[in-house]
């Protein structure tokens, strides 16, 4: 119907917008205005910052510097050493992630008693927010009265209370703990979805065939889960690469530098040395090769579903 | 129908633009109208305390305060957006750490030439004007001001056999190890060094203690050798050979630290003095009557040296710009910092109130002030510790990035990943790279 009323209009006004067509933008603006001011603008603009040796303490020196604070950013050697513990922060967080939401989510598609009030509890670490999260690995963790080092004493699994965050052999991991235990949730919801996508009769056919339980989950589920798989990985590899709560509430980047990650030095360039241009650089190279990376990933497993 | 609509809300739209632009311009007109009042920005402590004493401020001069308050761990950041914002401030609290990086900008200004100001410069220990002074100009007046102290645990001392408490950081040693083989305590020595803000305090407490400095009289990097590398060297023993402070030290900060001496666990503990005062104090703390205050040990060829730091009242170009808004902020700057009615009320309050260390020293012969440190300190100690307070000598435009490597260098060093050395080295390079830049 508004087609048709809509066309006679159009051509009535030689292709100019039609009057629902204006109505829509009017409607729209506000909206666009909003996104552009909040979203698309901030974007553009710390590109312009990034341009500039903009750093608040010095307010009456603010050269043009072009590319110099992309190069600076490149040539660090400590930004080099922080992007390699991003890579093993990620690559452990993202491949526990993996591994225990199709374990649970495995579990979790089979019918048995209680299996509803498992996946609402499941659900529970999905439902606290980031800094909650991080607080209450801080308590756990604590060398003196942290819950780890109660538990494990009271087992007899340690005879004195251990330093944990303050080791920095350990730090990594234990803040990838803290991370996977708040992300698998969403990782089993997105499996789970997969999984109930499997139709019956492949598993019935399979059977038919004389495969056995492991030979049905290699193949017929795990190839059906790729496409779940590659948004899980690419989702969980875009939060662990940018994620900075966790670093910032337990260790402040330390013991040492043991936990500098590219996330944490983006933090203490801008907000502490207020060093908005060579942040802004650091933030773009971050994005960028989130970017990049999330491509390669859907590439590479797209070109296997 | 649908053109009907649409009028009704272009004049709904053109009704509210019209609502907003009214309002705006009345509330300008009712802003210019009242009086433009000193505009004051603090962070987040003794709140109550403060609007108490801005209200008699307000009721004996008949100015007005417009008081705002930021919490202390973003109250930096928070300030340095407002001055580059141009938000109107004219008197703000300032620490000492910030002092060259804001008066290179311009943020503050000198207060030389406000003579209601310096006049109490006399009656303050030295530290504290060199504190507040940058480049040879004086920025402020006295807010609060406090040192690092050597805490023991009188208790703990008598249970191993202790008569005294060490005087030198070998005996410190010593006696920790003495107190760590009768079980009375694993680590009996407390040094927190948590990357936090407190962390330049501590490293500077036990360097000056060594007899020695992080940066020279010319601004220059003398932290890899000396009683710098004295200190580190010593705190890298206490924690890998002697086992006597806990490698946790790395992720303890001040009030971590503060928790576990108050629970009993150490015998000895680098913790700012006025936290001595909930040390005792029996509803906050298990060593309540046994926390005393020694002088810092010195090293081997060091002194009683310990840091001081300041907060002070700071400023603005804004307020000096007229010179009535700059005579009303005085007003304000002396009726805190200095005395309010005849006597250093608000110096007083604080004390009273926070337990806040002063700068004041004719305060430390006043009887209600006496009175009130014996219920829980050495006064005499407390004075002659005090005096004998250095300022922080790494205190520059480019201080806080300094900062971030030096503490990472020395928790590197703690936990055995480098060298005392090469952290030392590291952090001196780091300053000079800085430095060079200006």
């Amino acid at each position: 119907m508004t087609a048709i009323t809509s066309l006679p209009r159009r051509a009535a006004r030689f292709g100019g917008p039609t009057y629902d067509e204006r109505n829509a933008l009017v409607l729209i603006a506000p909206l666009a205005t909003v996104l552009f001011a909040v979203a698309v603008f901030p974007i553009l603009y710390s590109f312009y910052i990034s341009l500039y040796g903009l750093k608040l303490t010095r307010p009456h020196r603010v050269p043009f510097v072009g590319l110099e604070n992309y190069v600076t950013v490149l040539t660090d050697p400590q930004f080099w050493e922080a992007v390699g513990r991003t890579a093993a922060f990620s690559v452990m967080s993202v491949a526990a992630v993996a591994v225990i939401a199709l374990l649970a989510a495995l579990l979790l598609n089979e019918e048995f008693p209680g299996r509803r009030v498992l996946s609402a509890v499941l659900l529970v670490p999905w439902a606290i927010p980031y800094v909650a999260n991080a607080l209450m690995w801080k308590w756990i963790y604590d060398s003196n009265y942290g819950a780890l080092n109660g538990l494990l004493y009271q087992l007899d699994f340690i005879n004195s209370y251990m330093v944990w965050l303050g080791d920095a052999d350990k730090t990594l991991a234990l803040i990838a703990n803290a991370f996977v235990w708040k992300e698998v949730p969403l990782a089993v919801i997105l499996l789970l979805v997969g999984l109930k996508t499997i139709p019956a009769d492949l598993y019935a056919a399979a059977k038919v065939d004389g495969a056995n339980a492991l030979q049905r989950f290699l193949h017929v589920t795990l190839p059906a889960l790729k496409s779940s798989f590659a948004l899980v990985i690419v989702y969980e590899t875009m939060m662990a690469i940018r994620h900075f709560d966790l670093f910032f509430i337990l260790t402040e980047g330390g013991p040492g530098d043991a936990s500098h990650v590219v996330a944490w030095r983006i933090y203490v360039e801008t907000f502490r040395n207020l060093n908005f241009g060579l942040g802004a650089a650091m933030s773009y190279i971050l994005a960028l090769a989130t970017l990049a990376l999330a491509y390669a990933v859907i590439r590479a497993l797209a070109q296997r579903i | 129908m649908s053109k009907s609509s649409a009028l009704s809300r272009r004049s709904f739209l053109k009704t509210s633009a019209s609502g907003l632009v009214a309002a705006s311009t009345v509330g300008r007109a009712g802003a210019a109208l009242a009086a433009d009042p000193i505009h004051f920005a603090t962070w987040s402590a003794a709140v109550d305390t403060v609007k108490s004493h801005i209200a008699g401020f307000e009721a004996k001069t008949g100015l007005k305060v417009d008081y705002s308050n930021t919490p202390w761990a973003q109250f930096r950041e928070t300030m340095i957006t407002k001055f580059v914002g141009g938000a109107p401030i004219d008197t703000l609290w300032v620490s000492d750490s910030w002092l060259p990086e804001w008066a290179e900008a311009g943020w503050i200004k000198p207060v030389d030439q406000y003579k209601a100001l310096t006049a109490y410069n006399d009656d303050v220990d030295k530290f504290c004007v060199d504190s507040m002074s940058y480049q040879g100009k004086q920025y402020g007046i006295t807010y609060y001001t406090d040192f690092m102290g050597f805490i023991y645990n009188e208790d703990m001392l008598k249970k191993a056999g202790l008569s005294a408490p060490p005087t030198t950081w070998a005996e410190v040693i010593d006696q920790a190890k003495t107190i760590k083989s009768k079980g009375l305590a694993e680590y009996p020595l407390l040094v927190p060094m948590a990357q936090e803000t407190w962390l330049i305090e501590f490293i500077s407490a036990l360097v000056f203690s060594h007899g020695g400095r992080l940066v020279d009289d010319k601004g220059n990097a003398v932290m890899q050798e000396g009683g710098a590398a004295q200190a580190l060297n010593l705190l890298v023993d206490a924690v890998q050979k002697h086992k006597v402070v806990s490698p946790s030290c790395v992720e303890t900060g001040e009030l971590a630290a503060l928790k576990s001496f108050s629970a009993g666990q150490h015998a000895f503990g680098l913790i700012p003095k006025y936290r001595l005062r909930t040390l005792n104090d029996p509803k906050q703390s298990q060593v309540a009557g046994h926390a005393k205050i020694a002088l810092m040990p010195k090293g081997e060829k060091g002194s009683h040296a310990t840091v001081g730091w300041m907060r002070f009242y700071g400023m603005t170009p804004r307020a000096q710009a007229d010179a009535t808004r700059a005579a009303n902020t005085v007003k304000l700057m002396e009726w805190f910092g200095g005395k309010a009615d005849g006597e250093y009320r608000f110096q007083k309050l604080l004390f009273k109130d926070v337990g806040a260390g002063f700068g004041v020293k004719s305060l430390f012969k006043d009887p209600e002030m006496r009175a009130a440190y014996a219920a829980y300190g050495d006064v005499d100690l407390i004075g002659k510790q005090q005096g004998l307070a250095l300022k922080k000598d790494v205190v520059t435009p480019w201080f806080g990035e300094w900062n971030d490597v030096n503490g990472s260098a020395w928790q590197q060093a703690i936990l055995g990943k480098v060298t005392p050395d090469q952290a030392l080295k590291n952090s001196a390079a780091k300053w000079t790279s800085l430095k060079k830049q200006g």
